[in-house]
């Protein structure tokens, strides 16, 4: 062995030996896994917008020095809206990517798949966007639920219903666990609400593209309204042929969705004259209010994309920020110091304040008084901020302000 | 009524499968092999529709024969890179030929809407109406001016392809290479050049399928996985590689699926084509026309 040689060596070795010796977490930055649709089958036009929502407060909090000391990294994983995938996506973030936390999930069969690894890991899950009952009904003290429920939009929508006093009423859901689960949920709450009414729900394929053979019937008997609980884009044609069969809405029938469409920044683009008078239950509306730190982020949303923020935004914003402060509070970035302090802090996020119930059940760790609102579409293109509200936080229901297509 | 309704939207819809089976048909005639990237020419015509008309700013109708034209040439550019060497100089695809063509076109449908969901992106879009009449009463039946129009061109296209294929030049051509590829061969013809234009032909149909039917079926990066399944099932049903039984199968199809929604079941509408797949497999493996070939 040459002495140029040796020298080089032994430099090397030395080199080495440093870097072993540095602490690892030093400014190593803080992982937190995201499975979420980037491609079909699932609902990429979601994915896209919770991203750019946990996109926009990673940003802030990573300008704003990070979270005690450490940056913040988001890892991104495809599952496609399958929920095999999504578990396998959630599993190898755990296992491989050592995240800290889940968050981004938005479709409710991923989410019920990918919970199961959260609760074998003892990992936090924080649910976005997966609004079925079930998930919070398993009762898994690793997932908290700032999203929606299905039970929520179910009392909104029979609450509209009977202030609306429908007789009959025919729903459409797509064949998901969140489909099937609102369209279930809405016929509890009709039963205590307006037990006299006339419920029927028929279960859609997500994946066709005719829905005639299921609307053409209703022609000759229309309901009072028609119900839809189904995502893009097999809601956006079930909208159109109803509208091309004139079935809904009409001046004998109403048009309502339970699914929140009316905020995709590509709803009108899709939909057109079948959107006008269509009843919207929503969780943003411009006038409802949002605390500053929601403004902020709002406008930096419009900034970027140049459409007006939606509820998918917020829900986002809102995940991040909750694992974020219960990293602050717990002072650590250990999973179960992460949950113990998601259980116990009371959060002030982009929506509002809020702390998540213990009550067991469909309101185990959910944000029980999560803000709603109810509006209508009354012309064609009509942005949500020019909408009619006729229902919101401090805003009680007027069914009067309601129009029938003519 | 409702009858009458559903017997005529089955129609229809049934016109509009064709629109897509034939190609597919066409496709297996010559080269006795399935295309799994067909439902994606039909997405790449939607796609060439909508975003060609916002894009140059045209009439619908100007737009519209963009579709078929770049549906043609994808078609055209996969059979000369992917399906050739299922006959060009190897001896030893022959025997695992099937395989090759089911992993080759499977792979090229994954990659196509993969590709247009990063390039395009994943937002639905919904194409321009050719007539600006949203529904009209027509009868018993409600319809769009699109879905007429879309039926009507429909219908035209495939009586022309008929008659093309039956009494063109061309069309003997596409008969005698289906029928024989070695013996077309000796009789002066290209089988490969054949096999090219039925590619070509094929990927233009659905792409004009996927135009026609775009205002009413938002155009998406998925949007070619339902019409293909479709196909398939109508391709197996009408007797591989007949195009008389393709039109029929899809009719058959069409109007089947209308009434099984309405008096069985709507949530078992995608299986009663397939129940029937079985039933006339088991019963007449050949379709209902099943194609007669000549050993030379």
């Amino acid at each position: 062995m040459s002495k140029g040689f040796s020298r080089q060596l032994a430099v090397l070795v030395a080199a080495a030996a440093m870097a072993a010796s540095i602490p690892a977490n030093a400014a190593d930055p803080i992982k937190i896994g995201v499975p979420l649709a980037q491609s079909p089958p699932g609902s990429v036009v979601q994915g896209v917008q919770v991203k750019d929502g946990l996109e926009i407060v990673k940003d802030m909090v990573n300008k704003q020095g990070g979270v005690n000391g450490q940056q913040i990294t988001l890892i991104y994983e495809d599952d496609q809206g399958i929920p095999e995938k999504g578990r396998a996506a959630v599993e190898k973030l755990i296992t491989r990517d050592k995240v800290v936390a889940i968050v981004g999930p938005h479709q409710s069969s991923n989410c019920l798949a990918e919970i199961e690894v959260a609760k074998r890991y003892d990992i936090p899950y924080v649910n976005t966007n997966c609004w079925s009952d079930d998930i919070r009904k398993k009762g898994y003290k690793q997932v908290f639920n700032p999203a929606n429920y299905n039970s929520r939009v179910a009392f909104a929508m029979a609450e509209t219903l009977s202030g609306l006093g429908v007789k009959r009423v025919v729903a459409f859901c797509e064949n998901t666990d969140y489909g099937i689960g609102q369209a279930k949920a809405v016929a509890e709450a009709l039963k205590k609400k307006s037990p006299n009414v006339e419920y029927h729900f028929e279960t859609l394929d997500r994946t066709s593209k005719d829905f005639t053979p299921a609307i053409v019937p209703l022609r000759s008997n229309p309901p009072d309204a028609v119900l839809m609980m189904m995502l893009p884009p097999a809601a956006y044609i079930v909208m159109n042929q109803l509208y091309e069969q004139g079935v809904a809405p009409s001046d004998k029938t109403w048009l309502y969705d339970g699914a929140g469409l009316g905020d995709y920044p590509d709803f009108w683009q899709n939909v057109k004259e079948a959107g006008k008078n269509l009843i919207e239950f929503g969780l943003y509306h411009p006038n409802m209010g949002v605390p500053k730190l929601g403004q902020e982020v709002g406008k930096t949303y419009q900034e970027k994309t140049k459409h007006e923020p939606n509820r998918l935004i917020y829900q986002a914003a809102d995940s991040l920020l909750l694992v974020v402060e219960a990293i602050k509070n717990a002072k650590s970035t250990k999973p179960d110091a992460i949950i113990k302090a998601l259980e116990s802090m009371q959060f002030s996020g982009v929506r509002g304040s809020f702390k998540f119930s213990e009550e067991p059940g469909v309101s185990y760790h959910q944000w029980v008084d999560i803000p709603y609102v109810t509006y209508q579409f009354t012309e064609v293109g009509e942005p949500v901020s020019k909408t009619t509200l006729v229902q919101g936080p401090n805003l009680p229901l007027s069914v009067d302000k309601l129009k029938k297509a003519k | 009524m409702l009858n009458v309704d559903l017997f005529v939207n089955g129609l229809i819809v049934g016109v509009l499968y064709a629109l897509m089976a034939v190609g597919l048909t066409l496709i297996f005639g010559i080269l006795k092999v399935v295309n799994f990237a067909h439902g994606e020419f039909y997405m790449l015509g939607s796609y060439a529709y909508t975003l060609g008309a916002a894009a140059l700013g045209i009439s619908p109708w100007l737009a519209l024969p963009l579709a078929p034209v770049v549906g043609g040439v994808v078609g055209l550019v996969t059979e000369r890179l992917l399906m050739r060497p299922l006959y060009s100089g190897y001896s030893s695809w022959g025997f695992l030929k099937d395989e090759y063509a089911v992993v080759v076109t499977f792979a090229f449908s994954i990659l196509l809407v993969n590709l247009v969901d990063k390039v395009v992106g994943p937002y639905p879009v919904l194409g321009p109406a050719l007539v600006d009449v949203s529904r009209f009463r027509a009868g018993p039946i409600m319809l769009s001016g699109q879905k007429a129009l879309a039926t009507v061109i429909g219908v035209a296209v495939i009586v022309a392809l008929a008659f093309a294929v039956r009494s063109t030049a061309w069309g003997r051509r596409i008969q005698a290479v289906a029928q024989n590829r070695l013996g077309a061969s000796l009789a002066g013809i290209d089988p490969a050049r054949v096999s090219m234009t039925v590619f070509g032909a094929a990927g233009a149909l659905a792409a004009l399928a996927g135009a026609l039917l775009a205002p009413i079926i938002n155009a998406s990066p998925d949007v070619g996985a339902f019409p293909a399944v479709k196909s398939y099932v109508i391709v197996v049903l009408g007797g591989m590689g007949s195009m008389t039984g393709s039109i029929l199968a899809s009719l058959v199809l069409g109007v089947l699926e209308s009434f099984g929604a309405v008096y069985i079941s709507y949530g078992y509408r995608d299986t009663f084509g397939l129940v029937i797949l079985v039933l006339v497999l088991l019963v007449r493996p050949q379709g209902f026309f099943g194609e007669q070939g000549r050993v030379v």
